[in-house]
């Protein structure tokens, strides 16, 4: 039995061949949470295409979450752009830095129409990850964001409230993000080629650990 | 070098009475292979003269040219000269020319001949600017490019020959060049820039290459092309020399006694025995284009259409550099309201007008034009060094490929284009214990200084910098009270503190906080803080999440 799925494994990796839970493998970066990653289709964040992040309200550790991945990308070589719009709030540098995010590979774009910044930014394939603070998007504006990522080899993430629940939506990956005493719980609303369910994350919640 | 003349006699003097008695050039190869230039003539100034090689472009039309954009219609046309009084024909085009007019004419007597001729006075200043231009082109074949106003150019070829791939195809690249930009020049190549020159005005095709040929070349063309007073020229016909070939044939004493040593100079030039000095042009520092179509532009599209052209100069001029810009300016002129202006900054110098075109587009994108255009004006800001295109084998973001370059400065124009120079920023770090005096926006940078520097500024973090939330609020949020404890959303729980801050009193403003870490009743974590002076408020400043 070990003996054929040795054989079988290379041909299983194909990336043309999509099995039910174990997805093909696709390129995938990690997230810094050991059990996020094992939930996670590929064990990791897509490297390109657009992910959901749902939030009943904002800066509840939507940012947090994200950060190992920002801290990641932003020291990889050749150097990207990490691109933040629309963030409800400052970015406070000296946390940033702190949690080893590299600011010089960091922009901020302010606008109040975010979804052309960030097609824009997905599209151009000088960006490494585009995090939008986005209120509405119909789901016709988020198929073409999901277009642009990836033609630009650009993961998006797309941090909305709540409510935006109800709506469909062409992410291949949505994710609720609840607050916890020492981190989050995320349930997998959506993840193509993974598994459903909720994973309790823990971080430092205000930089104790 | 000051005296270059060879003052004595050719070594094979022709006496002016002996001309007649030669038989008169027809051909360049009825004539004597090296009959002028004598052995002693090499002097230095021959030596300098042999390695270089002119161009020279003559505009016989200039006149017409530099006033096409002004006629109305494409009818016969012509252009005039003189006073007011006697004007006279100079210039016309082909349907003038079918209809009998001549250049030297009246102007009644060409108005006789077509009421419907459109005539201009010529405009010497316009022709001097369409000179310019050329001269514009001209930088691209050649890095030494003088003037010969008022309807001449020179070029020195010698090094562009090979790159250009030959001779030939350097001139006709040139001429193509030309015509494009609406010049019809004539092209002659010569050892000398007067022999060039020369040729050019004579209307020959010149490509002569070697100063060993420059003589036989020289002999069949008139001495007009020299552009003498008529008086000098009217005393060498009436003696019989009527051609180039033949003036060099005089004896050197008797034409210096009789027409002036500067005139010999000017014939030692003329045959490469003598180095030329030719004032180089001075190309333009900084762009400046306008356009004025017959209508007024109404929308945006009929704008950007407009400007084309211009962004196309544009382009040819930072080319023909190898310069950028990263400042762009365009003013838009109505009819009578003030002008419209637009800015356009770059985050590294550019020299496209695809890409000027592209983010110009965004930027009149914001703007709503306040009446019709009349005129579209460009100006650049100064010109800076342009890094050379890169092309890489891998796309972005694929493995190897370039991130952060090219595109990612494209994205940035793009971005501010529309959204204003200060809607695309990257984060820095300032050395303060204020909070609100950490943040501080920084240009995106453009290089590893800027790295090594933020490198430097983490490490220079004087504390624990995880105790720091990872948003500020832009300005501190007053907090209402409950029993003397802060409420943000139902009571807030105390988690940490306090943290004393306690600076700026030197620049005005100071601040004394104590700082706590709260939590409230949706597990959202914030950072608050308490006024050390009366009445000691309670304010929100960030969020931990």
């Amino acid at each position: 039995m070990s003996r054929i799925d040795s054989r079988l494994a290379p041909l299983l990796e194909h990336p043309a061949l999509w099995r039910g839970r174990s997805a093909a493998r696709v390129p995938v970066l990690g997230t810094g949470f050991g059990v996020l990653d094992e939930s996670l289709p590929g064990g990791g964040w897509p490297s390109a295409g657009i992910v959901e992040i749902l939030t009943a309200a904002r800066g509840i550790g939507e940012l947090r979450l994200l950060v190992p991945l920002l801290a990641a990308l932003t020291h990889t070589l050749p150097a990207r752009w990490s691109v933040l719009v629309a963030p409800p709030f400052e970015p406070f540098p000296p946390a940033l830095v702190a949690h080893g995010i590299a600011l010089e590979s960091l922009l901020v774009v302010r606008t109040t129409t975010p979804l052309w910044a960030v097609e824009l930014a997905l599209r151009s394939g000088s960006c490494a990850a585009v995090l939008a603070w986005v209120e509405r998007a119909r789901p016709r504006h988020l198929r073409r964001l999901q277009l642009a990522a990836e033609q630009g080899r650009t993961l998006g993430f797309l941090l909305r409230l709540e409510s935006a629940l109800k709506e469909s939506s062409p992410a291949s990956l949505r994710i609720l993000l609840e607050p916890t005493r020492d981190g989050a719980r995320l349930k997998l609303i959506k993840s193509r080629g993974g598994a459903r369910g909720a994973v309790n994350v823990s971080w430092s919640v205000h930089g104790d650990g | 070098m000051a005296e270059p003349v060879p003052r004595r006699p050719l070594a094979r003097p022709a006496a002016a009475g002996q001309l007649d008695l030669l038989p008169p050039p027809v051909g360049s190869r009825t004539v004597p292979a090296v009959p002028v230039v004598p052995a002693v003539a090499a002097t230095a100034g021959t030596a300098a003269g042999a390695r270089e090689l002119w161009l020279a472009a003559y505009l016989p039309g200039l006149a017409f040219e530099a006033l096409q954009d002004e006629f109305a219609s494409t009818g016969p046309r012509a252009v005039l000269e003189g006073t007011e009084r006697s004007l006279q024909v100079l210039l016309v085009d082909e349907a003038a020319r079918c209809l009998g007019i001549r250049p030297g004419l009246s102007l009644v007597a060409a108005l006789a001949l077509s009421t419907e001729l459109e005539t201009r006075v010529r405009e010497p200043a316009r022709e001097r600017a369409w000179l310019e231009r050329a001269a514009e082109l001209a930088f691209r074949y050649s890095s030494r490019v003088s003037l010969e106003p008022p309807d001449g150019l020179l070029l020195e070829i010698r090094g562009s020959v090979r790159l250009f791939g030959g001779l030939e195809a350097l001139c006709r690249g040139f001429e193509a060049e030309c015509r494009a930009s609406r010049l019809h020049p004539v092209c002659a190549v010569a050892p000398s820039p007067l022999a060039a020159l020369a040729g050019a005005r004579a209307g020959r095709a010149l490509r002569v290459t070697s100063l060993g040929r420059l003589a036989g070349a020289l002999a069949p063309l008139p001495l007009a092309a020299l552009r003498w007073d008529e008086d000098t020229l009217g005393r060498l016909a009436s003696i019989g020399v009527r051609t180039l070939g033949e003036v060099l044939r005089l004896p050197r004493a008797g034409f210096a006694r009789r027409f002036g040593a500067p005139r010999l100079a000017l014939l030692d030039e003329l045959a490469g025995r003598r180095a030329a000095v030719r004032r180089g042009f001075q190309p333009a520092e900084r762009f400046r284009g306008r356009c004025e179509p017959d209508y007024e532009l109404e929308s945006l599209e009929a704008v950007l259409a407009a400007l084309e052209p211009l962004l196309t100069d544009l382009e040819h001029f930072l080319e023909t550099r190898q310069r950028g810009v990263t400042l762009l300016r365009c003013h838009l002129r109505h009819r009578d309201r003030p002008p419209t202006s637009c800015l356009l900054r770059l985050a590294r110098p550019e020299a496209r007008a695809a890409r000027f075109a592209d983010l110009l587009r965004e930027r009149l994108g914001t703007l709503t034009l306040p009446a019709p255009v009349r005129r579209c004006e460009l100006r650049t800001g100064a010109l800076l060094a342009r890094p050379l295109a890169n092309r890489v084998l891998w796309g972005a973001g694929e493995r190897g490929g370039e991130g952060a370059s090219e595109e990612g400065f494209a994205l940035i124009e793009q971005l501010r284009a529309r959204l204003g120079r200060d809607g695309v920023y990257a984060l820095g770090l300032h050395a303060d214990h204020r909070p609100e005096c950490m943040v501080h926006p920084l240009e995106p940078p453009t290089g590893g200084a800027a790295a090594a520097s933020a490198a430097l500024a983490a490490a220079a973090l004087p504390w624990s910098a995880t105790r720091r939330p990872l948003w500020l609020l832009a300005a501190p949020q007053a907090l209402r009270e409950r029993h003397g404890l802060p409420v943000h959303d139902g009571a807030l729980e105390l988690v940490r503190g306090p943290e004393r801050i306690e600076s700026g009193w030197w620049d005005g403003t100071d601040i004394e906080r104590d700082y706590y870490v709260a939590c409230d009743a949706r597990r959202a974590w914030l950072w608050i803080f308490r006024e050390r002076a009366a009445p000691h408020r309670w304010f929100l400043h960030g969020f931990f999440g």
